[in-house]
């Protein structure tokens, strides 16, 4: 039995196989018991982080630093996030990130796509010249670029703004939207431009009708990615927001120095911020496989 | 298609990023020969600002951590992205489930996955695996105040959290492995960890390559989780390069600008000659394919 390299790598790998569906079955049908317990230890580790600092947050705040700590016979309480709602700007912060996430997506899908398309549809080397600018860019120590956008945001008067922020995150996350929607377009066949231009479509008119409903997966995996960068987004943050349009990894870096009972806000805060990350990667799942492993196995 | 076109549709993504990212690259390439502070002209100094980080103690300290660091985070990460991997390789109908708990960490912000993960082990917090850790040896670890506990404490962490991507990427590579391959290997009487040596390992050494330069490039440019995990993290020498540039040219009012884009520019020159080979592979395959 021969098989080259080139048979090897030429295999396409879709979601469907990552995610276990449509492959072929194998002769052995042993359910692997001790690979799930030991995975399932694995799953507990992962999301251990996670659970201490949920039940350390709803404790009472005289139980929750407890030395040793306590595990049971106390009563759970909100009451961190209630002061946390209470007592800080923390409804402003969230809609801070919130905007900013959504903006940037936005702007980020409405310039990333037709340069995708286009690049998808030009020569080669110019495609590789683009990898090669994504990877440098994605690449660069993040000071290298914002401390000079702090200056320059400062110059022009935009200096904690949260559009100066979603912008400048477009910019920062443009290389790889780029990059991974190049990748969706490049597998829609060629032909199908061309039908759609003679049947009298304008480039434009063509993406619009044809290629974006065609795009509806890659374009979604494109923007979730998008969103959870701009929403993870601590440093760029850090520099180019003060008070007006502080985000909410910004305000729980600055609890994290103060008096316990801001300790336990800032752990609620990070639950709050969590939650809707957690339901992405359950209900989006197959856009984020999808998007992590484009970029990979093809790049 | 047309030249004319090309440009029509790419422009506005075009000045965006010349923009805000190869402008503002060219300010810092520019401030890293000159002594400047936000806001005014800067001097010309010409290469002071280099002298001054590499005889700085500080910066060789930082440098040699976040290299200590970036090198034991990507093997471990390789070596525990490929068994996770082939566990959830043989999953079937869990296999989701398992794929969502596991991207959990990977979604979080990386800030607020530091701050839950210091709680484990602080002591504010009943630090639930400090108390562990006592119960079974009796001695207490100083996680945030002694070097060795906290550049582990900064390891475990950016482990958990680059895991699911290392996992991932590398499951996507196994999928690639044709079943035939395995099953000549078993034919030919080759154990199970022969199989992954010599057979499975060989065939997706492309991604793994992958992982290693994404690992690389990322843990270089840790941040975010030394705020919660390393609070006195110079005082300790457990300072990466981002947060010393941080404390040099921002941080508190700080102006040193020359010196920290001088790092940021040797920052740069380093990424660059370790991506280079990976250029390479993108430039001959573009060859290849045209």
């Amino acid at each position: 039995m021969t098989l080259t390299d080139e048979a090897l790598s030429t295999r396409a790998i879709t979601t469907a196989d990552i995610e276990g569906k449509g492959r072929r079955p194998r002769g052995r049908r042993k359910p692997p018991v001790v690979t799930g317990i030991l995975l399932g230890i694995l799953c507990l580790l992962m999301l251990a982080p996670f659970i201490w600092m949920t039940l350390s947050v709803t404790k009472p705040t005289n139980v929750a630093f407890a030395n040793p700590p306590v595990y049971w016979g106390y009563e759970p309480t909100f009451q961190a996030f209630v002061n946390l709602w209470e007592t800080t700007y923390f409804s402003d912060y969230l809609v801070n990130t919130l905007v900013v996430a959504v903006v940037s997506t936005i702007i980020a899908l409405i310039i990333g796509i037709p340069a995708a398309y286009a690049l998808s549809r030009f020569p080669n080397y110019i495609s590789a010249l683009l990898l090669v600018l994504a990877l440098i860019f994605r690449a660069l120590p993040r000071f290298a670029v914002v401390l000079p956008m702090y200056d320059i945001t400062r110059a022009l008067g935009i200096y904690d703004t949260t559009f100066a922020l979603a912008i400048a995150l477009v910019a920062i996350n443009q290389p790889f939207t780029i990059w991974l929607l190049r990748n969706f377009f490049a597998e829609i066949p060629r032909e199908l431009d061309e039908a759609a231009m003679i049947d009298g479509c304008t480039r434009i008119g063509m993406l619009r009708r044809v290629m974006i409903p065609l795009m509806g997966p890659g374009i979604l995996t494109a923007g979730i990615f998008v969103f959870l960068f701009a929403f993870q987004e601590y440093l760029t943050a850090l520099v180019l927001t003060d008070t007006s349009s502080k985000t909410v990894p910004v305000f729980i870096a600055t609890q994290l120095g103060q008096t316990l009972p801001m300790l336990q806000q800032a752990g609620a805060a990070s639950i709050l911020l969590t939650i809707p990350v957690i339901l992405i990667a359950f209900v989006a799942q197959k856009y984020l496989v999808a998007g992590l492993s484009d970029g990979a196995v093809k790049g | 298609m047309k030249a004319r076109e090309f440009w029509i549709l790419f422009a506005p993504s075009f000045l965006v990023m010349g923009g805000l990212l190869v402008i503002p690259l060219v300010r810092t390439i520019q401030w890293s020969f000159e002594s400047v502070r936000y806001g005014t002209p800067g001097t010309f100094v010409g290469l002071d600002n280099f002298a001054d980080a590499l005889t700085d103690p500080r910066f060789g300290q930082a440098a040699l951590f976040t290299i200590i660091v970036t090198v034991i985070t990507t093997a471990i990460l390789l070596v525990l992205g490929y068994v996770v991997a082939t566990g959830i390789d043989r999953l079937t109908k869990s296999r989701p489930l398992v794929l969502g708990i596991m991207l959990v960490s990977y979604v979080l912000p990386n800030l607020v996955g530091a701050v839950a993960f210091s709680w484990l082990v602080n002591d504010n917090f009943g630090g639930i695996v400090n108390r562990f850790i006592g119960l079974i040896t009796g001695t207490q670890v100083l996680w945030f105040t002694e070097q060795v506990p906290n550049a582990i404490l900064i390891i475990a962490n950016t482990v958990w959290h680059m895991l699911p991507f290392a996992m991932l990427i590398i499951l996507a590579g196994l999928q690639g492995v044709p079943v035939e391959l395995r099953e000549a290997a078993t034919i030919d009487g080759a154990s199970p960890l022969q199989t992954h040596l010599h057979v499975i390992i060989p065939t997706i050494r492309g991604v793994l390559g992958f992982v290693t330069l994404i690992s690389i490039m990322d843990v270089l440019r840790m941040f975010d989780n030394l705020i919660p995990l390393s609070p006195q993290a110079a005082a300790i020498g457990n300072e990466s390069i981002m947060l010393y540039v941080y404390s040099v040219a921002f941080a508190d009012g700080a102006q040193q600008l020359g010196l920290g884009s001088a790092i940021n520019v040797l920052t740069i020159l380093l990424i660059l000659v370790m991506l280079t080979p990976f250029i390479r592979g993108i430039f001959k395959e573009a060859k290849v394919a045209r």
